[in-house]
């Protein structure tokens, strides 16, 4: 089954115009020393075959009860997400090129732009990046590009995976990578940002809650941040802000993310959302695309791509990001998603994730051989206890029960060897979290 | 004139809900927490499901309408991927889960990263970028990296004029210095002019084969050998892969490095501007470099492997797009190697006859055969100050979307059209009628009813220069 729709009435008809006998001659400027006669790739299924063939490989996997986060969470996902992303006039449409006919996706991006400006109280988003960690690159970026400065203050505490990315974006671009320490409970060390001194610092850039899961005070870094005349760039989990602290409250310049929580399930890890928010006066140095509002010639209101001299198609090497296609049908579940819960539900939403994951910190910290291995942080979803078990032991246990237990962290540093980090989102029921429990206390 | 979701926001209802089994309090410290309104619509199931599914009804989509968008390859998009993009053994796994219990995800992207390399002619694969553009980014950050190891400072790419934006706009951010070829009226180079700006500065030389004037590079032996023996490496741009599976290899040409637009040529949906995936291929001896975790197999069990020291790194969090490369591969097991070959012969079949069909009435500056896709100049038959702008927008009247315009920049007013595989010969003669028609017919007899083109969409004509002039970029 290839698709393709001639028959051989069609084909014979096609070739006379062209006037040619066969269609290996449309070929002949291809040298015959490259050609190949065949290639080995199996398949030429039939569609059932090929339902069968994946079924087959996907039972190789198994789908457990997650308390697992780490940048990728286990949300429920509501019936309308699905339906709305699964419209094919959403999904096999492309890039809104021509405006008039792709009002459907050029609004719900502007509705989306709008909702995550709201959610993070900055002024202007835009139409997606790929991923959390890119986004935090791209933020990196658009403040070198604003400050003409060559350091970055890094938290330490940034998902390690960000930090790699960071990392590989910047390599050869020589910028100056400064790591803020970590205080003794894991959030950025105080002392260390109070003594700082540096004017070539282009941006500073904390994650909250960070890879540990705790709240940082993010007021505090920010006017650290401005009394350096750097940029603040807060990354965020989207979800948390139902009930913390905006980067808009803070005073963040930039606000980026990983919005796979807001409608996308987890796949792997991919393909998820990048989101980035703005103030005002970075709007023009912002990477990617940004739809916006205006009037047709009648003067009935429709929305465009906008800003676009920003972009690779026209300023090409002068472009402010080489992106082009993005991750737009995770921005439209993020929209769909958002839009449905109001003020009150989606807080509620965020205080159920905090709640379970307090139930379940409670409960494991005092267990015999566990304990919390910060006292006094406030936490989102995440948190982390410390063990005196085997905790690659813990982790066989769990999964043989059907549960994907909490992440080692030992990989971070010494100072997190026998660490666990937990998470527990509203997906989870008390009775996977008291079976959990259970299981722990019997190792 | 759908409202926007702020304006149908009322205290009637939210869509969704939550509960919780467990009760208990809990304190968030006054100063970290959230004391603005949060400002979110608040809207039942039922409007929320009208309002989107009528945005969507504002879309021309595949599902609706032939959608010729040139050098996007917007192929049929098979259900069946789709089918399998939703298998719960599929989504419902989290990318740190111990590697025993993603032997699947990983056998399939172990077996797709083997399918490419066949395909393509190249030793290995890492499906980790997230998109064309990223693709490239990670292939020049290689070639940087290698130049490196072997100690030698080479800091310009080479980028014909004709190519996609993206090519100068990845080697920049990669920390390259963008050297611009002029390219000849067909997008293709002329050894001769290469030869005079290829420097030991060079690092690499970005082609895009065929080209975007949907030309096969006749001399690409010769240019080949001319970059590597001056030292340089070459990068092939596979947006255009389409039109040459089974028939031959970027890897056979002498490509040294190159990415693959999964969702043009394997037929992964665009999504209204992505997700996609951009995976990259490079010969054996940069394989080093490839980024981390590479997927290797253990006596028939699939391990991740982060341990490369001399890899660029990550280029983004996880794996990369995986329920995108899980459609590609889907695509690949219902076609195999021969379906993918008739795949390539029928999609430049497809283009070639549109394009006898246009010749002799609309210039082709790329002269008269072409690969998958061609580009017609108009501009010598533009009357009443009409533009291609003009016929694009009337197209959408007779319910086409429009092919992509104004690109490639070394063409005037070009129109550029790429029919995929995918399109009978019904619909092809359907539309080059439209286009005859509304260059010959309407634009002369006409003119005002093209330049007020389209009428028959959810809006008009709209006013780009306001929107960015005072740029409404959010609810107000």
């Amino acid at each position: 089954m290839d698709y393709t729709q001639q028959n051989q009435k069609d084909k014979q008809k096609m070739l006379e115009t062209i006037g040619i006998n066969d269609v290996s001659e449309l070929f002949d400027t291809i040298p015959e020393n490259l050609k190949v006669r065949s290639i080995n790739v199996s398949g030429g299924k039939t569609e059932q075959e090929v339902l069968d063939y994946f079924l087959n490989i996907a039972s190789k996997n198994k789908v457990l009860i997650s308390f697992r986060g780490a940048g990728i969470y286990d949300h429920y996902v509501p019936s309308l997400v699905d339906e709305i992303v699964g419209r094919s006039e959403f999904w096999t449409a492309y890039t809104p090129y021509q405006a008039e006919a792709s009002q459907g996706t050029l609004q719900a991006i502007f509705e989306y732009q709008s909702l995550i400006c709201a959610l993070t109280g900055l002024d202007v988003a835009n139409a997606s990046l790929y991923d959390g960690a890119t986004s935090t690159a791209e933020a990196a970026l658009l403040a070198f590009r604003v400050s003409g400065k060559r350091k970055l203050l890094l938290s330490s505490a940034l998902h390690p995976e960000y930090i790699q990315t960071l990392k590989t974006y910047l390599q050869n671009l020589k910028i100056e990578i400064i790591f803020i320490p970590l205080s003794a409970d894991s959030s950025v060390e105080k002392g260390f940002v109070d003594s700082f001194n540096n004017d070539d610092v282009a941006a500073v850039i904390v994650q909250s809650p960070n890879y540990f899961g705790i709240i940082e005070d993010m007021k505090f870094i920010s006017e650290f941040a401005k009394k350096q005349k750097s940029l603040f760039v807060a990354v965020v989990n989207p979800l948390s802000l139902g009930i913390f602290q905006s980067p808009g409250e803070y005073d963040a310049d930039i606000a980026v993310g990983e919005g796979q929580v807001l409608g996308s399930c987890m796949s792997v890890g991919g393909a998820t959302l990048g989101f980035m928010a703005v103030k005002k006066a970075l709007e023009w140095k912002m990477p990617g695309r940004i739809v916006g509002q205006t009037v047709d010639k009648d003067g009935k209101r429709g929305f465009v791509l906008t800003l676009q001299s920003r972009e690779q198609h026209i300023r090409r090497s002068k472009a402010t990001s080489n992106i082009c296609t993005n991750a737009s049908l995770n921005a439209l579940a993020g929209c769909v998603f958002l839009s449905g819960w109001g003020n009150n539900g989606f807080k509620n939403l965020a205080v159920i994730n905090m709640s379970k994951a307090r139930y379940a910190f409670n409960k494991i910290r005092f267990l015999e051989g566990f304990n919390t291995k910060f006292e006094n942080q406030t936490f989102f979803n995440e948190f982390v206890i410390e063990t005196k078990k085997d905790v690659k032991k813990i982790n066989k246990v769990l999964l043989k029960n059907g549960i994907l237990g909490p992440l080692d962290l030992s990989n971070v540093g010494n100072s997190f060897k026998n660490c666990l980090l937990f998470c527990v989102t509203e997906k989870r029921t008390k009775i996977e979290i008291d079976k959990l429990v259970e299981l722990l206390a019997k190792i | 004139m759908e409202k926007l979701l702020n304006e149908l926001s009322s205290e009637c209802g939210s869509a969704y809900n939550v509960g919780s089994d467990i009760e208990i309090n809990v304190e968030i410290p006054e100063n970290l927490k959230r004391v603005s309104t949060l400002g979110l619509p608040s809207v039942a199931e039922n409007d929320l499901f009208r309002h989107f599914t009528n945005l969507s009804r504002k879309n021309y989509a595949l599902s609706t309408v032939f959608y010729p968008l040139g050098s996007c390859t917007m192929k049929y998009n098979p259900l069946i991927n789709e089918r399998i993009a939703k298998i719960k053994e599929f989504i419902s796994i989290h990318p740190y889960q111990p590697s025993e219990s993603i032997q699947g995800v990983l056998e399939v992207m172990y077996d797709l990263e083997k399918d490419l390399c066949e395909i393509s002619g190249m030793d290995h694969f890492s499906l980790q970028p997230a998109a064309g553009a990223h693709g490239e980014f990670t292939g020049l950050l290689i070639i940087a990296k290698y130049f490196k190891s072997i100690k030698q400072k080479r800091t310009q790419i080479i980028v014909p004029d004709s190519a996609h934006g993206t090519n100068p706009a990845s080697a920049a951010l990669a920390g390259f210095e963008v050297v611009s070829l002029k390219s000849e009226s067909d997008g293709g180079i002329l050894p001769e002019k290469l030869k005079e700006i290829l420097t030991p500065e060079v690092a690499a030389v970005m082609l895009t084969v065929p080209n975007t004037l949907g030309i096969f590079e006749k001399n690409i032996l010769e240019i080949a050998d001319m970059v590597h023996k001056n030292g340089s490496l070459l990068y092939y741009d596979g947006a255009n892969l389409n039109a040459v599976m089974g028939i031959t290899r970027p890897g056979d040409m002498g490509f040294d490095v190159m990415h693959i637009n999964l969702h043009k040529t394997f037929s992964t949906p665009h999504g209204g501007g992505g997700p996609g995936a951009g995976p990259v291929g490079v010969k054996a001896f940069l394989e080093y470099f490839l980024p981390v975790p590479r997927i290797e197999k253990k006596k028939s069990k699939f391990v991740l492997n982060y341990k490369k020291h001399k890899s660029i790194g990550k280029i983004e969090a996880f794996f990369g797009n995986f329920q995108v490369l899980l459609r590609a591969y889907a695509y690949m097991k219902s076609l195999g190697g021969e379906g993918l070959k008739n795949v390539s012969q029928q999609a430049v079949l497809n283009a070639n006859y549109m394009l006898s069909r246009f010749k002799g009435k609309i210039d082709i500056p790329a002269g008269n055969r072409c690969m998958h896709e061609f580009v017609l100049s108009p501009k010598s038959l533009l009357k009443n100050n009409l533009r291609t702008l003009d016929i694009a927008k009337r197209l959408l009247d007779y319910g086409y979307y429009a092919p992509t315009v104004y690109f490639p920049l070394t063409v005037e007013e070009a129109i550029m059209v790429e029919p995929t595989e995918t399109e009978s010969k019904e619909t092809l003669d359907a539309f080059i009628d439209t286009v005859i028609k509304i260059i010959f017919e309407e634009m002369v007899q006409i003119p005002q009813k093209v330049k007020d083109a389209p009428v028959n969409t959810s809006v008009r004509r709209l006013n780009e220069i306001e929107a960015a002039r005072k740029p409404i970029l959010k609810w107000e």
